[in-house]
């Protein structure tokens, strides 16, 4: 019983580490986008304003696969291994 | 401390305001479903401090990364959104830990700056429209 319960305690770390991977990309992806912004804004300089507030929506939108890589990551470390152990200890009594 | 630009004020104030109309929002979805309690308001205005603060301190770090220029800004942002994400996890995970804040209220308004960029494409598009007319 105690090794299925630490081998679903494991599973679950294992699984929300996976999915903090997908929190690599919108770093690399923001920071490509405003050196882009950087390159735009030194050609046209009147258009700063417009750029960042473009700019600024674009690295929200781009955030959002993060944050669901956070959300998983959050449900897969505190939520669900509570929900395994009770199901478990349901089944074998 | 690094001085808000007018234009991530501007963007920070809009976010906040949809933020805000959707946590009403789902407030309201939490009373029709009659599952509404203290830690559904609780969980709420954790996680829209979190959604908010997380949108004006990236605002701040494309300000700074572009006062950087070119060759530093990708490092600034990559750093800026490890850290931001460390935080969020932080304050989400004790939030869903906590027994008082409601584990839904705490992570759906995360979301809700993606939602409010979606619906400003819409206003943005009709106000384009109606200056070509």
């Amino acid at each position: 019983m105690e090794i299925a319960i630490a081998i679903i305690l494991g599973c679950c770390a294992l699984g929300a580490g996976t999915a903090m991977i997908a929190g690599i990309g919108p770093g690399i992806g923001e920071g490509n986008a405003v050196a882009k912004a950087c390159e735009a804004i030194g050609r046209q300089p009147e258009c700063k304003g417009d750029v960042t507030s473009t700019m600024l929506m674009g690295c929200a939108i781009t955030e959002t696969t993060g944050l669901y890589a956070l959300v998983i990551a959050i449900l897969l470390l505190f939520v669900t291994p509570n929900m395994f152990v009770n199901i478990l200890t349901s089944i074998v009594g | 401390m690094i001085k808000a630009d007018k234009t991530v004020r501007k963007e920070t104030k809009y976010i906040g305001l949809w933020c805000g109309v959707l946590s009403i929002i789902l407030q309201g979805v939490f009373i029709i479903l009659n599952k509404w309690d203290y830690t559904v308001l609780l969980g709420n205005l954790l996680s829209f401090a979190v959604a908010v603060l997380n949108f004006y301190f990236m605002g701040l770090s494309v300000q700074k990364a572009l006062a950087a220029g070119e060759s530093d800004a990708p490092k600034i942002m990559k750093a800026s959104q490890s850290l931001r994400n460390m935080a969020m996890f932080l304050i989400c995970g004790a939030g869903v830990l906590l027994p008082y804040f409601n584990t839904v209220a705490v992570l759906v308004p995360i979301f809700f700056p993606r939602i409010a960029v979606a619906f400003r494409g819409f206003f943005k598009e009709e106000k384009e429209v109606t200056e070509v007319e």
